[in-house]
């Protein structure tokens, strides 16, 4: 279970102060696939990086699981992100001088598994996303879709209970898209709680999506 | 389990290394050289300070030297008998020696007259003397000669003897009898041991007198006390003792020292640049991939112990390779170059083979100033970039 409870978010910088949320409040359930649309800069990625503890509201709770995220010391926060929460971003950040295959052992790194288990592990997310004959390429000569996929099987690989995709299809084909949602029907058919934050209307329509709620300068107004 | 090293981590760290091989190798580079050249330093200066040690022992404790209108003259060697009626002398020994320049190679050898039933003024000495047949040599018109002397002689086609010129510009062949392979090299490879007989005819002196005489005590407190004696028995000898000349060798030993503190302080210098560039920041890229790594689940923990395997593996590697290149360059090839500018006294002294000589103290010295504060320039920026939101610092 996510809760947000009366999140106000403010940047700061040296000439001004940008509020980006605005007391808002959110609920979403385990299983759950919710889909947070609205326009650039309407504070919908602020939302899915303070839900995966990349930064922390200047007020109000965040509550994952019944963890007040927010408040853990560093090496909790970052032990639970890669237990829990994977995160797929809109511009893949994935680490473009390293290997497919690299690039998805990297959240595993920390965790100090036997080999045999990682490589297991990598082998089945490459094979699910259909970027096992590419595991050796660099991923800066990859693809968008590609590059897509592998951010995916990164994100992925941990097994994680939550997803967290900002703008999953802002880069990809109608094809590629629809290849997505039906990665994203299959994990939420594995209950895996998925929130997106997309202005793309392919979501809105989806039989799979439980809520959809719309954001609008820093606040959710539907 | 917790404190087991994640080898995950430590192969993610040298392939980081790798990634950025052009910016590593260029620092590892640098710091290679700067250790190799500081390290070359500390090896030759040791090396000279222990030879220059063995060969201070050696030393006669007091040395008398005539002076006659500001130039050294000979001795009468009938003072000896004079100096040996003083109160704590133990031995006064008058020396027969010069220095012969051989033009070919520009060097000096060290001629010493010998006798069959002297006794001789230092160890090593007695040992050479005690193993020749000083009769048969002066018959047969020979000399021994260290091993320096043998290889510059040889170099210049004199294999078997030697012509001196004469103080009165006569030819003096002289043949080489045998070489020695004296324990203190520097004392002993410039010197060419012949009979007294010989000696005084190739310097021109009167058998009556002497080059100097060295002086024993029997007790070293009194040394001070034997010299105001002999300074008020011979008003017209010099007095040196073996502190006066340790002291002469330091000032010569800390003037080249000085030209090398400033060859230190260019290394410091360049050193602190690349320090200074590495705690001046991280580079977007590398900002970014801390970013993410944050972002995918590490901790501030892992990305410093990733970044410090990875200054470690680069500094502590450039260091080892810095101290095999400098061990191989000062003791396998003699430090060529470097040496000279140490050995400024070369012309004096023909060469002899650096002894192995490293001093750990200031070995770890050498380490501490520069493994440590290279791994903490790169771990402090690491820390300021992971301490900020992950989001903060992929934007």
């Amino acid at each position: 279970m996510i809760m947000l409870r009366d999140i106000r978010k403010v940047y700061t910088s040296a000439s001004e102060e940008v509020v980006a949320l605005k007391n808002i409040s959110l609920h979403v359930k385990v299983g759950e696939f919710c889909v947070l649309k609205g326009a650039s800069g309407s504070g919908k990625s602020t939302v899915l990086s303070l839900i995966a503890g990349l930064s922390k509201p200047s007020s109000g709770e965040v509550m994952v699981d019944g963890k007040q995220i927010s408040k853990l010391p560093d090496t909790f926060s970052a032990h639970f992100r890669r237990r829990n929460i994977g995160f797929i971003f809109q511009k893949y950040h994935l680490i473009p001088t390293l290997s497919v295959k690299d690039n998805i052992i990297v959240p595993l790194i920390p965790e100090n598994l036997p080999l045999a288990q990682i490589e297991q592990r990598v082998q089945n997310v490459m094979e699910k996303f259909s970027i096992a004959h590419k595991a050796t390429s660099m991923v800066k000569y990859l693809s968008g879709g590609e590059q897509q996929r592998v951010a995916i099987a990164r994100a992925l690989v941990n097994h994680p209970k939550i997803i967290l995709a900002d703008e999953p299809t802002a880069n990809l084909d109608a094809t590629l898209s629809m290849e997505l949602m039906t990665i994203f029907e299959m994990l939420k058919n594995e209950g895996v709680s998925i929130i997106v934050a997309t202005h793309d209307p392919l979501f809105f329509d989806l039989a799979c999506v439980d809520s959809i709620k719309e954001m609008k300068n820093g606040e959710i107004v539907s | 389990m917790k404190n087991k090293i994640n080898l995950f981590l430590v192969e993610y760290a040298i392939n980081a290394l790798v990634r950025r091989g052009g910016k590593h190798f260029f620092i590892g580079f640098i710091f290679t050289f700067l250790i190799f050249l500081l390290s070359s330093t500390l090896f030759i200066s040791d090396a000279i300070k222990l030879e220059l040690g063995s060969a201070l022992h050696a030393l006669p404790e007091i040395t008398l030297q005539r002076f006659v209108a500001g130039k050294q003259s000979d001795v009468p060697i009938q003072r000896v008998d004079a100096l040996l009626d003083i109160e704590g002398v133990k031995s006064a020994i008058p020396r027969v020696w010069g220095y012969y320049y051989f033009k070919p190679a520009g060097v000096n050898f060290s001629v010493i007259g010998m006798d069959a039933f002297s006794r001789q003024y230092t160890q090593t000495l007695q040992t050479i003397v005690d193993g020749i047949d000083m009769k048969a040599l002066e018959k047969e018109n020979g000399m021994i000669v260290g091993e320096g002397v043998k290889k510059i002689l040889g170099a210049n086609y004199y294999q078997d003897f030697f012509n001196f010129v004469t103080s009165d510009g006569q030819w003096k062949k002289v043949f080489i009898a045998g070489t020695f392979n004296a324990s203190i090299s520097l004392e002993a490879n410039d010197m060419i041991l012949l009979p007294k007989k010989i000696a005084y005819e190739i310097f021109g002196m009167d058998t009556t007198r002497a080059t100097d005489i060295v002086v024993s005590v029997s007790n070293p407190k009194e040394i001070s006390m034997v010299v105001n004696k002999i300074n008020l028995l011979y008003p017209d000898m010099r007095t040196i003792t073996k502190d006066d000349i340790r002291v002469s060798y330091q000032n010569i030993f800390d003037y080249k020292s000085g030209f090398f503190l400033s060859l230190f302080m260019v290394c410091a210098f360049t050193f602190f640049i690349i320090v200074y560039d590495k705690l001046s920041g991280l580079s977007s890229e590398e900002k970014k991939e801390i970013g993410i790594l944050k972002a995918v689940g590490w901790s501030m923990d892992d990305i410093i112990k990733e970044k410090f395997y990875e200054s470690f593996i680069l500094s502590l590697g450039a260091f080892m390779l810095g101290i095999c290149f400098s061990l191989f360059f000062v003791y396998g090839l003699q430090a060529p170059l470097l040496r000279d500018i140490f050995m400024g006294y070369s012309n004096l002294k023909p060469s002899f083979n650096l002894p192995f000589s490293v001093d750990g103290g200031m070995l770890c010295l050498l380490f501490l100033l520069s493994v440590p504060i290279y791994i903490g320039a790169t771990l402090i920026p690491t820390w300021r970039a992971s301490i900020l939101d992950a989001d903060e610092v992929m934007r």
